[in-house]
């Protein structure tokens, strides 16, 4: 055969088959490549750190668990099983019999339970034909019955053969045991021994990387059952907006926060904060019995974590405040609430920047931006504009709780977000920006009215003060709108237009003060004559003055040194109050005694109480006031004001509505006054001056700001960070800006003009939001609340405070944070600003936390009204105001103390009459504990002592004012219902369970109180009875509380409604002498001056 | 450096890049495939325009001046490359210009943003893809038609008729396509990856909102004409005319074989409106438009603040208001009289072309064919009417009747 011709081709085949090999192995390499890709993840490089250091950790555990101690025992052991197990050898042909013989009774045993079971199985079975044929009516249903009755007594034989075959197995069981017993227990103690360090080691393995963990994460293996694997939480009822819909949140933040619910990773410092909560919580028995071990081995957990070489850094962290969030037994437990309903972000993301990871600063940002390395803590980090909810950066965390607690005026464990809260209440965020929701609606305005202005102050003082007020008192609320930033910087407006900004500006404050002037009310008020300035200033000091009010601006430093006060120098509730510096230099003394007599007869308003002061005191007052000058500030230069400025001004808002030559005509038409108070209105129109204070001709305007609702879901874009990237706010503090919301909002708050910078805009056009010279602190607290306010909704199951218990306490709380009574009180644990001033803590007013259960509603509600109905301690200088409450403000407060106490308002234990014995035993015991040298049983023995700083109020007011339930408990545990209250503590706890221990079990023996037990002898059957009793703090303070029911009147004084004038109280007319007259309904007569 | 991008950023604004592609469109048609001189009729014609357009922008506008520089620069060049364009030494080093061009251009930060993104490397490459089977394509027809005017046959006739194999020479090379493909698919993927990004958001759409990038040159479309001229009317007669093309391009010349002189009106046309009409829009909405549909030069930041005023204007505006001094009439018909009128006369050109100027078409091809191929002819070219009227008069629509939503 010829050998076939060569095929021609159009290619070479060794060409293509080199192209083929080449490009297969390729293939197979980019294949391999895109496993890998796909293998490779961000988290498991997390989840594999996690593993090793609990590895560590576990293998360190092991460690100390396997000590030279538990060595010995061990080996002492394997000893005696050694021992054990010759004697077995020793006997081997016994032990050989009894086992062959326990295993022929085995199988016996065997076969007669088969037996037993197959011929029940059978049974079942017979009975269900049986029941068939019954029910049918089937011919053979007798018989069947028959059968069935055989067939039940054969398998009730056989059950009694089974359980002979069972006995004599047993028997041979336990003769076959003996021999092995000793073993076996010697077995049973070591495995004890070890039990912890088995555990561990069992630990261990699902930690360790044996052979399994290399086959089940394998690639492209690692889909069956992966040590590293994505965790996630599904939260049914969170949801993440879509925009269209709602979609469950999964959270899948565990996936490297590997140790966010595990207890033992804490950062040394959360370790340290928990020891001393849980050490003090220890103290104070506020820990369940049964928990105290597992809380002292948590103690010894947290104290190993503060002594350990290095801080765990993040991811690795357990969350702080486990007992508030995230732990199971957490009001907030991860399985429901997860971690993003909270924090923000992105809840399926597992990568950090996709994760919605928000920097706080500027150089954090810089940090986590390089790419990727753990222990310098970079993380390849990018601004996502796109991610619409990105987390609250660390600073403003507390934003989170707002959406589930903004039916709440304080949050528990929310210190911050609750101080900023107050901060938008007081400042006055919500007047110009409007914020629809339950905590900033129905609020007083935040400044005063301004309709009398006139009568309290002079237009030179104002127009001062409008232009700068922080140059007036470093710790005003009032914010500064004129000069700033975008008007008359030097390095943002360039010189030309700085200056005619200036002229502007000037103007603009000259207006304003005019228009104020020419509108207020002119009435005439007499002042109080005689008035000591001394006296007034002590009395500034002990009346309660400086709950609300601070009387210096200057601050002292730690370190000693002296600087200008800041606002929060102060606690916020003595800021509520102005500043009392410079008050001479800015009224009107006439007002200012008028004023200190009865703030509502000013306007209805008022925030500040009346402190029923005398003619004398509040002219006393007065006269100390006055001495408060501040003559610079009256030095300060007042420009006039430029003739063209004002005619611009003026014509740029009379062209919104007419021609330039109508303008024109009507400004020639005007005098320079009636510019000035056209230009006023127009002007506090533009800057909103009345959403704070109330100004003649303004009812009924809109608040001029945004309304921030919804503001903490605004998307980025939407906000314009014009072109600044850095700014110097007023104290010098040179910040930079980030590209996210929340650094937009603070530094809206920081410096609200910032954003003019470098931008060309009319005069008008310029941002107008003032400068409130908000510290860091402040401005990052409003930021906060701002960031917390967003469209969210959330689950009504998951609110806070909707339940209508809830809704009356909060309230009451409203109610309380807006009458400021926390300068004076305690309330839910925190407040009484005034303490600051007074060092005799006998002196101070009351700590209300208790005060539901403790007061009788009836009493409080009377009190509340008119605080003059009872005097509990009539040694204390500081009064408690008068703050003209209507009924229902009354009501709202007397719910709220009622509902917090967990109580019922009204109840008729005041009637209830005591039996003697109870009255005669209470006052033995009284005697005993010597409650007398406090506590004045009557109102003739409350002034007895000199002493007063040790009185304690006196106890016949008890029946009409304390809870039947109240005093009893209160005697057994003043110190916990109180801490550091003065009342001491007669009946300690025990350290080991907690229960009540009587000093007067062992007194009552004693000699010194031989004569109280022949009294109380014949009160109880015999002395075992007595001395039975005398341990019994219940019933000990029980008896107590009986003899101090007797001790006073059952009825009280009520308050009398409110006079009908008081809302419209005027002055007194300007020939009757004010002083020596006593308070008495006033005279309406209104005087007006001029115009 | 900064010159040379400042030159290229004035280039390449939106009338400036569509005047010149389309003038080295012609010049090298003229110059290099059709053998045309300087000095001929059409070169001096052209020569003149440039030195108009050089002149005329010296004393109105400086980007117009550059331009003409441009203009005349590429055409001289054009000019004195002539047919040696499609030698594949000169290809080579049109390639290695262009790409060392591209490789600079990536070191700018700008460029870079937008050039590598990985949504945007298909078409950098689609460039150089184009560029290449183009130049491919026609350097065959240039050799082609160098032949057959010596006398000789199409180069493709000269391949032997003889049979292959279907393995290996199909299957094989076939497969080895396919691996080939594969990898670099795999190795694009890994390189370049797609991130599944937030969930969408109506009240936050991304600026610019861009349309896939087959669609960006239909996008480009709606800033000169109404969506429903620019979303239906024309795809629509894009898709219609594509499939026309067999019926109305009868030349059975230039079959099986590459040749350009033999069908130089067909391809002359196509080669246009998808080189010039519809590729460079693509590329010009992928790598030239920014935020807010803005124009930016390839080496401009892409500022979100940037403002370009809208001062477009109608005709019936700039007749009634301006030309005549008199308000708009209240009655459309009346109001919109003349562009209605202007555009009625732009569809009657068929016939009134087949008279004058196209008579040879209308004889060659037959009635039917001839106002078929005229209409679709007519309609392509209205885009770069429209495009010019807008950049020369600032022309809004030659035809607006809000009444009936009716813009043309």
């Amino acid at each position: 055969m010829k050998p076939q011709e060569p095929i021609p081709h159009n290619y070479s085949m060794q060409t293509l088959n080199k192209i083929f090999a080449i490009s297969s192995i390729a293939l197979l390499m980019v294949t391999g490549a895109m496993v890998g890709y796909d293998y490779i993840r961000g988290w498991k490089k997390f989840q594999f750190e996690f593993l090793r250091m609990q590895r560590q950790r576990i293998e360190q555990e092991i460690k100390t668990a396997s000590d030279a101690q538990t060595a010995d025992r061990l080996r002492e052991l394997d000893k005696q099983v050694k021992v054990s197990q010759r004697e077995i050898a020793k006997n081997r042909e016994q032990y050989r019999a009894s086992q062959a013989e326990a295993e022929r009774w085995e199988g016996k045993h065997y076969a007669a339970d088969q037996d037993f079971r197959f011929a029940k199985a059978t049974l079942d079975a017979a009975r269900y034909e049986t029941e068939l044929a019954i029910t049918q009516k089937a011919r053979d249903a007798g018989a069947r019955r028959r059968d069935y009755a055989e067939r039940s007594a054969h398998v009730d034989q056989l059950q009694i053969r089974l359980q002979e075959v069972t006995r004599s197995r047993d028997a041979a069981r336990a003769r076959a045991d003996v021999w092995v017993k000793k073993v076996k227990d010697l077995e049973d103690q070591r495995s004890e021994t070890t039990a912890a360090i088995d555990r561990l080691n069992k630990q261990l393995t699902t930690v360790s990387a044996n052979s399994h963990f290399f086959i089940l994460n394998a690639p492209m293996l690692d889909f069956i059952n992966p040590t590293f694997k994505v965790d996630q939480v599904v939260l049914k009822d969170m949801f993440v907006d879509m925009n269209y819909m709602g979609v469950p949140r999964v959270d899948r933040c565990t996936t490297c926060h590997r140790a966010i619910d595990r207890q033992g990773f804490e950062s040394k410092k959360e370790a340290a904060r928990m020891q001393g909560e849980l050490e003090s919580k220890l103290d104070a028995f506020k820990i369940q019995p049964q928990q105290v071990e597992d809380t002292r081995a948590r103690i010894e957990q947290l104290k190993k974590i503060q002594a350990g070489p290095r801080d765990i850094l993040n991811p690795y962290r357990t969350h702080p405040k486990l007992d508030t969030f995230v732990g199971s037994a957490s009001p907030h437990p991860m399985s429901d609430y997860g971690c993003t309903a909270c924090h923000r972000g992105s809840d399926r993301a597992t990568e950090f920047g996709r994760a919605g990871h928000t920097p706080m600063s500027r150089k954090q940002e810089r940090r986590w931006s390089k790419g990727w390395d753990y222990d310098k803590r970079n993380w390849g980090y990018k601004v996502n504009p796109f991610l619409d909810t990105p987390m609250y950066p660390r600073q403003n965390l507390q934003a989170g709780c707002v959406k589930c607690h903004a039916g709440q005026v304080s949050i528990n464990q929310g210190e911050e977000i609750t101080r900023g809260t107050r901060m938008v209440e007081l400042y006055g965020c919500h007047a110009c920006h409007k914020i629809s929701n339950w905590r900033f609606s129905n609020l007083r305005k935040p400044g005063p009215d301004l309709t009398g202005i006139a009568e309290k102050t002079t237009p030179q003082w104002a127009i001062r003060w409008i232009a700068e007020p922080h140059e007036f008192r470093s710790t005003t609320r009032m914010p500064s709108f004129f000069y700033q930033r975008n008007m008359v910087d030097p390095h943002v407006v360039e010189r030309r237009e700085r200056e005619g900004n200036i002229k502007k500006q000037d103007a603009e404050v000259h207006a304003i003060t005019s228009y104020l002037f020419d509108k207020s009310t002119r009435r005439k008020w007499i002042g109080g004559m005689g008035g000591d300035a001394q006296r007034g200033a002590s009395l500034v000091e002990s009346v309660g003055c400086l709950g609300c009010h601070v009387t210096t601006e200057s601050f002292t430093e730690e370190g000693g040194k002296v600087r200008k006060a800041k606002r929060d120098d102060f606690p916020l509730e003595r800021n509520y109050g102005f500043n009392l510096t410079g008050t001479g230099t800015k009224s009107n003394p006439d007002w200012l005694f008028n004023w200190l007599k009865n703030p509502k007869g000013y306007y209805h308003d008022a925030p500040m109480p009346d402190l029923r002061l005398t003619d004398q005191e509040a002219a006393d007052i007065t006269a100390y006031l006055m001495t408060l000058q501040k003559r610079d500030f009256m030095q300060r230069p007042v420009r006039n004001v430029d003739r063209a400025a004002l005619r611009e001004l003026s014509k740029s808002y009379l062209i919104n509505t007419l021609t330039d030559k109508d303008a024109e005509a009507r400004l020639k038409s005007m005098s320079d006054n009636d510019q000035l108070v056209y230009l006023g209105q127009r002007t506090i129109e533009k800057y909103g001056c009345y959403s704070c204070h109330t100004i003649k001709g303004f009812d009924g305007l809109k608040p001029i700001g945004t309304e921030l609702t919804i503001e903490g879901s605004k998307n980025l874009h939407l906000f314009d960070f014009g072109f600044a990237h850095d700014y110097k706010a007023h104290d010098g503090k040179k910040e930079h800006i980030l590209h996210t919301v929340p650094s937009w909002i603070y530094t809206k708050t920081r410096s609200p003009r910032v954003w003019d910078d470098k931008r060309e805009k009319n005069y008008h056009d310029k941002l107008k939001m003032p400068n409130f010279h908000l510290s860091v602190d402040e401005a990052n607290s409003i930021t906060s609340v701002v960031l917390g306010l967003t469209k969210e909704k959330v689950d009504s199951a998951k609110l806070a405070g909707s339940d209508s218990r809830s809704r009356i306490i909060e309230e009451g709380r409203k109610s309380i944070s807006q009458h400021n009574c926390r300068a004076c009180h305690v309330l839910d644990g925190y407040g009484r600003a005034i303490a600051q001033t007074i060092s005799d803590p006998g002196m101070l007013p009351p700590d209300l936390t208790p005060q539901g259960e403790r007061v009788q509603s009836e009493w409080l509600f009377n009190f509340l009204k008119d605080p003059t109905v009872m005097t509990m301690r009539p040694w204390l200088s500081v009064r408690m105001p008068t703050f003209h409450f209507s009924d229902q403000e009354t009501n709202t407060l007397v719910t709220h103390f009622a509902a917090a106490g967990n109580v019922s308002q009204f109840d008729t234990t005041r009637n209830l009459v005591p039996d003697a014995r109870s009255v005669a035993v209470g006052q033995q015991i009284f005697n005993m504990l010597r409650c007398i040298q406090c506590h004045p049983t009557g109102p003739a023995a409350a002034t007895a002592s000199a002493d007063a700083a040790s009185l304690a109020p006196a106890l016949n007011l008890a029946r009409v004012r304390l809870r039947h339930d109240w005093i009893p408990d209160w005697v057994r545990r003043p110190n916990e219902i109180i801490p550091g209250t003065k009342m001491p503590t007669n009946f300690p706890r025990d350290p080991k369970d907690g229960h009540f221990i009587s000093p007067l079990a062992d007194a009552i023996n004693s000699p010194a109180f031989a004569a109280q037990k022949s009294g109380l002898l014949p009160y109880f059957r015999d002395e075992a009875e007595l001395t039975k009793t005398m341990s019994d703090a219940v019933a000990l303070t029980n008896y107590l509380r009986d003899y101090i029911w007797t001790l006073g009147p059952s009825q009280m004084r009520t308050a009398s409604p409110a006079p009908e004038g008081l809302k419209t109280i005027v002055p007194t007319d300007r020939g009757s002498p004010s002083i020596g007259k006593a308070r008495g309904t006033p005279e309406v007569k209104v005087e007006r001056a001029g115009r | 450096m900064t010159f040379i991008k400042n030159y290229v950023n004035m280039l390449s604004g939106a009338s400036s890049s569509f005047i010149l592609l389309s003038v080295l469109f012609l010049f090298i048609v003229y110059f290099c495939l059709l053998d045309g001189r300087v000095r001929s009729r059409g070169g001096m014609a052209m020569l003149a325009f440039g030195i108009l357009l050089t002149v005329g922008g010296l004393i109105f506008s400086f980007p117009t001046f550059v331009l003409g520089l441009t203009y005349l620069a590429s055409m001289f060049l054009l000019a004195w490359l002539g047919p040696r364009i499609w030698e594949k030494r000169i290809g080579l080093y049109i390639l290695v210009i262009l790409s060392v061009a591209f490789g600079l251009s990536m070191l700018d930060p700008q460029f870079f943003l937008i050039a590598g993104k990985p949504d945007n490397v298909p078409i950098a490459a689609m460039i150089f893809l184009l560029g290449f089977f183009t130049w491919l394509a026609l350097r065959k027809a240039y050799l082609n038609d160098r032949a057959m005017a010596a006398g000789g046959i199409p180069f493709e006739k000269t391949e032997s008729d003889e049979k292959l194999f279907t393995w290996p020479d199909l299957v094989y090379t076939e497969m080895l396509c396919m691996i080939i493909l594969s990898v670099v698919m795999v190795v694009w993927s890994l390189a370049l990856r797609a991130p599944l990004e937030e969930a969408a958001n109506p009240t936050t759409s991304p600026n610019p909102a861009k349309a896939p990038w087959y669609f960006l040159g239909l996008q480009e479309m709606l800033v000169y004409f109404d969506p429903w001229l620019a979303g239906v009317v024309l795809p629509t007669l894009i898709v219609v005319g594509l499939m026309a093309i067999p019926y109305i391009d009868t030349n059975p010349r230039g079959n099986g074989y590459y040749s350009f002189r033999e069908r130089k009106w067909e391809l002359g046309i196509f080669l246009y409106g998808f080189l010039v009409l519809w590729s460079f829009l693509i590329i010009t909405g992928t790598f030239l438009r920014g935020p807010n549909w803005n124009f930016f030069g390839p080496y401009e930041y892409w500022d979100l603040n940037k403002l370009v005023p809208l001062v477009s204007i109608n005709l019936s505006e700039l007749i009634w208001v301006k030309a005549l001094g008199m308000p708009l009439p209240k009655l459309w018909l009346i109001r919109e009289f003349f562009g209605l009128a202007l555009v009625g006369l732009y569809l009657a050109l068929p016939p009134i072309l087949a008279r004058v100027g196209f008579r040879r078409f209308y004889l060659k091809m037959g009635a039917a064919r001839y106002y078929v191929g005229t209409f679709l002819f007519l309609m392509m070219m209205s885009l770069p009417i429209k495009m010019f009227l807008r950049w020369l008069f600032n022309l809004k629509y030659i035809v607006q009747v809000q009444e009936v939503f009716f813009n043309i």
